[in-house]
This record gives structure tokens, sequence and C-alpha cells, in this order.
């Protein structure tokens, strides 16, 4: 377990995302309500198609386990995927602001 | 069918999510501002995936793919995926919008 493969850039992943909103694109999302109930939402539809995803019963996708923290919860998730997770779905969703202020 | 169990999974979520559209939000329908959301979020998400398959840090259990690859060994799948989750969040959050009894202060639309 050296963490390195997946843990590191997923908690990048998400200082990025944070820090691109704060220091640059400055929306507002992480001041909307809005966002926040989608993310629980998200969060929600997360456990049940990852959790099918990654069950080590039967995996779809299989993950060395030297690139992981090791913790899996829910189910058999990385906890890693719901950091990736709220990073391509913060990112779209700035990028989805960005584009209404553009028009 | 094992073969198609990722990408069927895949179609579940846009056939979960279509009612959102069908019901008043939309997304789909302004297909401009979708694909300017979604496409460079998608690029640098499956750039990452690539690196990391080419790494060794995950890789794709061949029973349950079409096995159909795209270029860098992405799998057609996981280009999917970087399109529809997207496009579910954005439906989602959409959808929450339009049926919060208050509207944001910054809303836009």
């Amino acid at each position: 377990m050296t963490g390195l493969g997946y843990t590191l850039p997923a908690v990048a992943s998400v200082a990025t995302v944070v820090a691109l909103e704060l220091g640059l694109l400055r929306t507002g999302l992480f001041r909307r309500r809005t966002y926040w109930i989608t993310m629980v939402i998200v969060f929600g539809f997360q456990v049940a198609v990852d959790g099918w995803l990654t069950r080590l019963s039967a995996p779809v996708v299989i993950y060395d386990p030297r690139h992981l923290s090791g913790l899996r919860v829910p189910f058999d998730i990385p906890v890693e995927d719901f950091l990736f997770g709220f990073a391509l779905v913060t990112a779209t969703l700035l990028a989805w602001q960005r584009t209404a202020e553009a028009q | 069918m094992e073969h198609l169990r990722y990408l069927l999974l895949l179609a579940g979520c846009v056939a979960v999510t279509l009612p959102l559209e069908l019901s008043g939000s939309r997304v789909y329908r302004r297909p401009g501002r979708l694909a300017r959301a979604v496409l460079p979020v998608a690029a640098v998400f499956a750039a990452w995936d690539v690196v990391a398959i080419a790494a060794g840090v995950w890789h794709y259990n061949p029973r349950y793919m079409t096995g159909i690859g795209l270029p860098l060994s992405l799998p057609l799948e996981e280009a999917l995926f970087f399109l529809v989750i997207p496009v579910c969040a954005v439906l989602t959050f959409e959808t929450v919008r339009r049926l919060s009894p208050v509207r944001d202060r910054s809303d836009v639309r």
C-alpha cells in the first residue's frame, strides 16, 4: 500500500477543483443550496452504481491494492472513488455554471 | 449478456434520469452549452483514466465489457462513463434548481 497511484491523485483532484472555484472561477457554486442537495443525491446514486462496479465478488473495475488506502466502504467501494466522483461532478457543475454566465 | 454489463449500467443511468429532462429540465435541449460544460472535464478525467490504466492502478474485467476499445487503451464504456455521469449530474442539478421553492440568490439560468 503506497497510496500513490490512486489515493494521492484523488485527494489532489478535490483540492484542485476547490482551489479552481475559490481562486479563479468564483461562480459561487459552493454557497448554493441547489449544489449541496445535488451532491447528496449524486452520492446516493454513486453508492448504488459504484457499489455494483466495484463489488469484490464480481468486479467490473479491478484495483491494484498497492495503490489504494485500503478503506473500502460502503460495500466494496474504495473511498478514493468518492473523491474522484466529487471532483468529476463538481468540475462539471462549475463548467455548467460558467457556460450559463457566458450566455 | 455478461459482456454488456457495464454498458447496460450506463444505459440504466441515462434511462433513470431521462424523466428529469422530459418533465422540464432543459439540459439535452441545450446541447451546445452541455457540450461546453461536459467535454472539457471529460477530457481531463479520461486522460487520468488512461494514465491509471497504463500505470496498472486499475483495470477492467473483460468478462463484463464489450471489448470495444478506443485509442490509448481506453475502453468504450469508460469514455461513455465520463459523458453519462456528468450529464446525469447536470440533470439532477437543473431539476433541484427548478423544483426549489426559494430561488438561490446567485441563481443563473
